[in-house]
């Protein structure tokens, strides 16, 4: 009796040690179930597919076919808000792409109401530019590659006279410049991915009150798909305003912020 | 003289029948425009018609545009036949109500038609649009253009009963046509709810005979109007009021349906009547109480050239009155629909309905289309029916619904049903549910609201032969979605920032760190080498007296070897201390440049190139006598001593 009842607590050992390592199997492979996620989006199973992508996103993996994939798959569904945030989650990790740019650009033909931000200006347009010479991790790093050359080159210049000459203290402002250029721009790319700032509104027809109160008189409504500003919040309620200058104060619960 | 009378009914009614046969023979294409009033004033709505009688093959009919009025209504189709005077013929018509925007006057351009190929248009019509000035509308009897319908020709059938044609001497004529000639409305209900069903019927009643027309036809605004189309020419039906027998003429009978609750009026109808009144003239022939052929004087057949000429007495005289007269308006209170218990699918629709759902197929592919039926058939305001909501699931594409009424002609109350015919585009493979469909009505009999509900639909789609391959193209209007990305990746989650990383801040103090490590062993460094020659610098005094001192021993016990090379050594040491000269370095020279550097010229430097001198000279020739090394001693002593007063300051 007690053998079989070690037998069987044996297997179920197993069978537990088993499942755990094909769940981690299935965990460690995340390229096969994007895969996957991508065939059942092929065999027109929207739902299905944005689900599958969805999983991956929540698991933290952040990658900008993934959120396009999952952005195409929310439109497919009919998901407008998802859609949306998922495309400008996409365009934050390649912003300029032209393919994003386009989907997004339907995905809010479906959004009534809908205004268009206004365009960058010339020197934003190059700063934007700029920041995607390196990824945000790439200045950080050359950030500490410039520090390190800027302390050897004033090190030289310093201890060994006979390196003491015009050409390395030039290079040493130069570095230093640049230094400083990689410092406000890893800062930057870091405030710019981290301000959750705005938002998409996630719930058709919301409605915006002049308060943050439930009982107070609606402003106006919005559709879901809205990108908005997020200025001020509450515990509940999370103030918003639009491309057009409208303002009012929604639940929190309907944004989903970028 | 019965007989004879009979056998010219006989006669009368074939001349008739001939007549008709001859009229249907020759039927002719007609396309005309009709107004119910070609001068209205500015908020006074009318009806316009363009019919096209006897059109066979009528390929399309195109209305023109009303630029300067307001469609109120229509456009509402007509088709038909109708024995209009005998004559049979074939309609076609559409319908408008408008009303005028502006003051003036506009031409209405004609309706364009094309019949067996040909294009046809019908006559343009002038409208005179006068200022409003509600109250005093005037209607203008001149030009109207009754509409067949609605146009009554009294006195085609009189019987005899009611033949009163006659007017008596001495009597009041206007008496006698109020009297005899009267409008009626009447109306089922004037007290119900809001989209619940009225009926109203505009009657005159005559017992003379008329040619009456009517000029003014209700415009019944806050309702929805549906006419119940009459007998064409109107049949006459007898009444009796106050025991007095009428002959009663439908004018118009329609089902309204009010649009807003309150109080609403049913504006009145105006009709004009050409009465023609016999006189007798006083020196006929005495009649009995009764004339035989009296009944004749109220015939149409009157006209006819044969009976004219049979019955052209000398002793009757014929008088056309003309008679204008008017309903009277008529209130309507109308309630509006309780608010308790109104479901949410409530939509408008009052009366009794059934409602049935069915979708074409259960399982198809995404190349195929699926169709939802939704007919909602019963009594009440079907004309006026809303689509019920569906809830199409998003992995449908829905258009836009087709309707199609099938409302039973006359039938009263109004029944007959609706359908709206959802196609859908499926998208999307696998099991969906299209959710139950939701009907409400309100039931003015049980006087509450009614929720019919379908069976929700469970539909199998599966993925079609045709893959959809969406292009790279960002043309303008190519609203098709870019597909998706399926390349290799790298996966990385929960991307970390280097920035707020602790190795960022490590990474860039550890420099800062090693150079302030250099740095400060530099320092040290220095300062330990700079401290050595500074100690010897102050010391330097000593220890060339110390030197000295051991000459002094060396001059007592008469070593002069030793002696010299003592106080050379003392003197070379001091100048290499406090001169900072390492001791291989130095050099005659090199002490007369330093000195000379600081301003020590003169005696002291000649003495100590002498005293130096001295001693090598000493050294290298030996044999000198005591005084002269007691003198070098005290001269060394005194020269350190000077030296020491120099470099000082």
């Amino acid at each position: 009796m007690s053998i079989h009842k070690n037998i069987k607590a044996v297997f179920f050992l197993l069978a537990v040690v088993l499942m755990g390592s094909i769940a981690q199997a299935q965990q460690a492979i995340p390229q096969q179930r994007f895969d996957a996620a991508n065939s059942l989006y092929q065999q027109s199973k929207f739902t299905d597919a944005a689900a599958a992508y969805q999983q991956l996103i929540d698991e933290g993996f952040e990658l900008k076919p993934l959120y396009y994939n999952a952005g195409n798959a929310y439109y497919k569904a009919g998901k407008t808000g998802e859609a949306v945030y998922n495309y400008e989650k996409a365009l934050q990790l390649a912003p300029g792409d032209e393919t994003i740019k386009h989907n997004l650009a339907l995905a809010n033909q479906k959004v009534s109401g809908y205004v268009d931000e206004l365009p960058l200006v010339f020197f934003q347009q190059w700063w934007q530019q700029l920041q995607l010479l390196h990824k945000p991790n790439g200045w950080a790093a050359g950030c500490i590659v410039l520090f390190w050359l800027v302390i050897a080159g004033i090190m030289l210049n310093r201890f060994l006279p006979g390196w003491k000459n015009k050409f390395l203290r030039w290079g040493n402002y130069a570095l230093g410049t640049l230094f400083a250029l990689y410092l406000i721009m890893a800062i930057d790319t870091y405030a710019v991915a981290n301000d959750h700032q705005s938002g998409i509104i996630i719930q058709g027809n919301t409605k915006v009150k002049s308060a943050p109160d439930d009982n107070s008189k609606d402003a106006f409504e919005v559709q879901e798909g809205m990108k908005v500003h997020i200025s001020d919040a509450t515990k509940d309620f999370c103030k918003i305003s639009l491309a057009d200058g409208k303002t009012g104060w929604v639940s929190c619960g309907l944004i989903k912020r970028l | 003289m019965k007989d004879r009378f009979n056998i010219k009914k006989y006669i009368f009614s074939i001349l008739c029948c001939l007549g008709l046969v001859v009229c249907a023979s020759a039927q002719e294409l007609r396309f005309t425009t009709s107004v119910s009033s070609s001068a209205v004033t500015v908020d006074e709505p009318f009806q316009i018609q363009f019919m096209l009688e006897n059109g066979t093959n009528i390929a399309s009919f195109t209305p023109p545009s009303f630029k300067d009025f307001e469609v109120l209504q229509g456009p509402s189709q007509m088709q038909g036949q109708s024995i209009f005077n005998g004559r049979r013929s074939e309609y076609f018509a559409l319908n408008y109500v408008l009303q005028p925007k502006h003051v003036g006057s506009f031409t209405i351009p004609g309706a364009q038609a094309r019949v067996n190929g040909n294009v046809i248009k019908s006559n343009p019509v002038l409208i005179e649009v006068r200022k409003g000035n509600a109250q005093a509308q005037t209607p203008q009897p001149s030009q109207q253009q009754a509409i067949p319908q609605h146009r009554s020709q009294g006195g085609n059938g009189l019987s005899e009963d009611v033949s009163d044609g006659v007017l008596k001497k001495g009597e009041d004529i206007q008496e006698k046509l109020r009297k005899n000639i009267f409008l009626k409305v009447e109306v089922d209900k004037t007290n119900l709810y809001e989209g619940d069903q009225l009926t109203a019927t505009y009657k005159l009643y005559t017992r003379l005979p008329t040619n009456s027309s009517v000029t003014k036809v209700p415009a019944f605004k806050g309702f929805s109007a549906k006419d119940i189309e009459l007998p064409n020419p109107p049949q006459a039906t007898e009444e009796r009021i106050n025991g007095v027998p009428f002959k009663v003429f439908t004018i118009r009978k329609t089902l309204l349906f009010p649009l807003q609750s309150g109080t609403l009026e049913l504006d009145p109808v105006e009709v004009d009547n050409q009465v023609r009144l016999v006189k007798l003239v006083s020196n006929k022939r005495s009649r009995g109480g009764k004339d035989p052929f009296e009944e004749f004087f109220n015939d149409p057949a009157f006209k006819d050239p044969f009976f004219d000429d049979f019955f052209n007495r000398p002793e009757v005289e014929y008088q056309d009155v003309p008679y204008k007269i008017q309903s009277n308006p008529i209130k309507i209170n109308v309630k509006s629909l309780p608010v308790d218990g109104r479901p949410s699918s409530f939509n408008g629709a009052v009366g009794h309905f059934k409602m049935t759902a069915t979708v074409d197929k259960k399982s198809l592919s995404t190349d195929d289309a699926l169709t939802l039926k939704i007919n909602i058939s019963g009594q009440g305001n079907v004309n006026l029916l809303n689509s019920p909501k569906v809830d199409i699931p998003s992995g449908f594409e829905k258009y836009d619904p087709k309707v199609t009424d099938d409302i039973e002609k006359n039938s009263n109350p109004l029944t007959g049903s609706r359908q709206f015919e959802y196609v859908l585009m499926p998208q999307e493979a696998g099991q969906h549910t299209i959710p139950a469909i939701e009907f409400s009505y309100f039931d003015p009999v049980a006087n509450s609201y009614k929720t019919l509900r379908s069976e929700p639909f469970v539909i199998d789609i599966t993925q079609g032969k045709r893959i959809r391959q969406d292009k790279h193209d960002f043309g303008v209007g190519k609203n098709e979605l870019v597909k998706i990305d399926g390349g290799i990746y790298k996966w990385t989650q929960n991307r970390q920032w280097l920035i707020v990383s602790p190795w960022f801040y490590v990474l860039l103090l550890l420099p800062l760190l090693i150079a302030a490590a250099l740095i400060y062993y530099k320092h040290r460094k220095d300062y330990n080498t700079t401290n050595a020659a500074l100690l010897k610098h102050r010391y330097a005094n000593k220890v060339a007296l110390k030197r000295l001192e051991l000459a002094a021993r060396y001059l007592k016990e008469g070593k002069d070897k030793a002696f010299y090379e003592e106080t050379s050594r003392a003197v070379w040491g001091y100048l290499s201390h406090k001169l900072k000269i390492p001791f291989a370095d130095l050099s005659k020279q090199l002490i007369q440049d330093k000195l000379a550097a600081r301003h020590i010229n003169g005696t002291n430097t000649s003495d100590l190139f002498e005293l130096i001198d001295n001693c090598e000279v000493a050294l290298y020739a030996p044999g000198s006598g005591n005084d002269r090394m007691q003198g070098t001693y005290s001269k060394a002593v005194i020269i350190i001593t000077n030296l020491e007063d120099a470099l000082k300051n």
